[in-house]
């Protein structure tokens, strides 16, 4: 009779164990990090903004952008001041 | 003090009479309320990001104005009257919108289609010629051929 052997470790914790830890950046906010001024941050500063976006138009979630909670909240406030303007699109074309 | 712009957006096809009227109510405006008009200034005729009451084009201006704390109330209602409700035909959008006391005027505005480097229209139309000929008499030979 052959004995079974009981895994100590959960097969997701072996994958996550296993999973390439490449040579990552770690992720800052550019705006605290002063690499950009705060006052680049404006409705006004479309072309700036712009980085902000999707290729759909829809606002970047800080998780991919790096941005601080402080910073993504106003960089969001702005970038819907300036789509009530229509200076940026609520939806980007699709050609 | 406080310091305050608006950027209102008006249709195409508004005049410079219009214009000029615009600013001289506004000039009134202001003095009545006690308040210094900074600039105004006209960004330009520009591409809208989707139609706004059918017009896929505007006409951008910002105003910026410095007023006192006690009286601001008052004339921000009194200048968001006066685009929505007395410049209803021509304003399509207005925005208020406070400024920091002590950052600077200076800023950055979206290129205008104006500001847009122009070529004769002559000129396009040789270098595109020039690009294409080759590839177009290219499809008009395979087409013979099939």
């Amino acid at each position: 009779m052959v004995k079974k052997v009981k895994l100590r470790v959960s097969g997701r914790l072996l994958r996550k164990k296993t999973r390439r830890t490449g040579f990552k950046m770690a992720k800052r906010c550019r705006f605290t990090s002063e690499e950009v001024p705060a006052s680049a941050i404006d409705f006004k500063n479309v072309m700036f903004l712009k980085n902000f976006l999707t290729e759909r138009g829809k606002i970047l979630p800080a998780r991919i952008s790096g941005n601080c909670s402080k910073y993504q909240r106003l960089v969001a406030n702005e970038i819907k001041k300036a789509r009530t303007m229509a200076l940026m699109p609520y939806l980007a074309r699709r050609d | 003090m406080l310091r305050y712009e608006t950027l209102f957006l008006t249709v195409p096809e508004i005049t410079l009479d219009e214009v000029s009227a615009i600013e001289s109510n506004l000039q009134k405006l202001f003095k009545e309320h006690v308040a210094t008009f900074v600039s105004f200034e006209r960004w330009g005729k520009m591409l809208l990001a989707y139609p706004v009451r059918k017009n896929d084009y505007g006409v951008y201006f910002l105003i910026r104005f410095e007023v006192d704390q006690a009286k601001a109330p008052a004339l921000l209602d009194a200048v968001r009257l006066f685009f929505a409700v007395k410049l209803n035909e021509t304003v399509m959008r207005h925005l208020v919108n406070k400024l920091d006391v002590k950052g600077a005027w200076e800023y950055q505005r979206p290129d205008s289609l104006e500001d847009a480097p122009t070529r004769p229209a002559e000129s396009f139309r040789d270098s595109r010629d020039n690009d294409h000929r080759g590839s177009s008499q290219d499809m008009n030979n395979h087409h013979l051929a099939d």
